[in-house]
């Protein structure tokens, strides 16, 4: 029950005829159009960050609906070829809009972690998720804060997953952002420190050490 | 007046050796092209394509042209690969191969332990071919070794294939709802293909075949389209993906050999129009 009511939270940034087209497709996937349902949500993913890091479970909900009642994929097939189509343009995105850049890799990543095949996070994804945090990784992201944030939330959320898939990608990955920080010299400080932390966080075997989680998470008194 | 013998002799030189003309006059390019897409000098004479699927008349294939008719193969496996692969990624398509493959997988797994499970219970008693002590002990009793189970990725995911075909019918719907599990008496119910188990490629396509006629008695009433839709999805393509061959004997008069489908060398039909003559 928590959850559906916390689905019902992230739908209330819809009008009301799409959320009840969702609160539909939650319950009833076969009576919509599921094709429909998937542009709505990538749609929205697109323009609201909160939503991008959310609308994993509700699309995690539809496909397992739809698995049951009518034993079909058609909600995840269309989510993730309309997804593929968005990736392949990114760099046309992030060319036209930052934020919506951020938004494609935080719905992307949010998929990787939510829509697992049999427990399993989806091997096709492993590569294209990979592909965004290399970007982000990229000297000319770098040097903006709201790329190291996206890059760095998404190594919290997704990183030891990523890791366990290609460790190998995850190393290169991070020798980026370690001579990034060390050798890049258009860094905001927030930027420098965001990165310091995600590579204490690695080393930590993902996760932050009492001190460190002092360090960086709690206030200075004067 | 000619026999019809001697005039379907006449009719036949007359064919072969229209297709000679046609072969010689296609140039070394083009058959070098035709070459490398797997097609031959001969492949204009066929019916179907080498994906199974009926061509048009004369119609020949050319590489790279993506003529509407021209149905390339959608994945193909090379020996590097891991199982299929697209020809063009499209991340629907993977993830629903991956679930495929990880349920075969899971399934095995399943399948393993069950076969363990049936073995022990029987290692100290006799077994009289009344007992149900599991549910497999026939089966258990018919694959002894227990590494004498079907294991290759594809040919499971191949089965895994065929009968998801028949279990996405309305037909096994009102089957499982109509008679439970414990219910089923061998022979009266369809039972589905164990697809663990070893058989050749023909006996496998036979027995989904059987089973799947077998649920054609619970068809919903009365729904003559649903009927032949559910016919059409037994995937022939798959089924037939080898060209037939035609073995003409030197010694048999009766044995014609039928254009549909074959493919005749010149030298086995002239063969065989001669033994008529003799």
């Amino acid at each position: 029950m928590e959850n559906s009511s916390k689905e019902e939270y992230t739908i209330r940034s819809f009008d009301l005829e799409t959320q009840k087209l969702l609160k539909t497709a939650l319950k009833d996937p076969g009576s919509v159009d599921l094709e429909k349902v998937s542009n709505v949500i990538v749609d929205q993913s697109l323009k609201d960050q909160i939503f991008s890091r959310e609308a994993g479970r509700i699309c995690f909900t539809i496909v397992q609906a739809e698995a049951k009642q009518t034993n079909g994929n058609v909600f995840r097939r269309n989510l993730l070829n309309r997804l593929q189509q968005e990736f392949k343009a990114r760099e046309e995105t992030r060319k036209r809009s930052t934020h919506e850049w951020v938004c494609l890799v935080s719905f992307i990543c949010n998929i990787f972690d939510y829509l697992k095949v049999n427990n399993m996070p989806m091997m096709a994804l492993v590569h294209p998720v990979y592909d965004c945090l290399f970007r982000l990784a990229q000297s000319d992201a770098l040097k903006n804060e709201e790329e190291v944030d996206c890059l760095v939330l998404q190594l919290h959320g997704i990183g030891d997953q990523l890791e366990k898939m290609n460790l190998q990608l995850m190393d290169e990955l991070f020798n980026l952002l370690r001579d990034g920080f060390l050798l890049q010299e258009d860094l905001s400080s927030m930027g420098r420190l965001l990165l310091l932390e995600i590579l204490e966080f690695r080393a930590g075997g993902w996760t932050l050490s009492e001190t460190a989680q002092k360090y960086y998470y709690s206030e200075v008194t004067d | 007046m000619l026999t019809y013998t001697q005039q379907f002799v006449r009719w036949l030189f007359h064919f072969y050796s229209k297709q000679c003309l046609s072969i010689k006059n296609t140039d070394t390019k083009t058959i070098a092209n035709l070459k490398k897409t797997g097609a031959s000098r001969w492949t204009h004479c066929r019916k179907r394509g080498a994906d199974g699927n009926l061509r048009k008349c004369h119609e020949v294939e050319e590489p790279g042209k993506s003529s509407q008719s021209s149905r390339r193969q959608e994945s193909f496996t090379t020996p590097e690969s891991e199982g299929p692969v697209s020809r063009v990624k499209n991340w629907g398509d993977e993830v629903e191969a991956e679930e495929m493959r990880s349920n075969v997988r899971r399934d095995m797994h399943r399948y393993r332990r069950r076969i363990l499970e049936a073995d022990f219970p029987q290692r100290d008693r006799k077994i009289s071919s009344g007992s149900s002590d599991s549910r497999d002990s026939r089966d258990s009793k018919e694959s002894p070794a227990k590494g004498d189970i079907e294991t290759d990725e594809n040919t499971l995911i191949r089965r895994q294939k065929q009968i998801n075909y028949g279990k996405n019918t309305l037909a096994y719907d009102r089957y499982i709802k109509e008679v439970p599990k414990h219910m089923r008496q061998p022979g009266v119910h369809p039972k589905t293909p164990n697809k663990f188990k070893k058989y050749s490629r023909r006996s496998w396509d036979q027995q989904i075949k059987l089973w799947r006629v077998k649920l054609h008695a619970w068809d919903p009433p009365a729904e003559e389209g649903s009927d032949l839709q559910q016919i059409e999805e037994i995937d022939l393509g798959e089924i037939m993906d080898f060209e037939l061959d035609v073995e003409c004997s030197a010694d048999t008069e009766s044995q014609c050999p039928t254009s549909s489908g074959a493919s005749l060398s010149l030298a086995e039909a002239f063969k065989w129009s001669l033994s008529l003559v003799v």
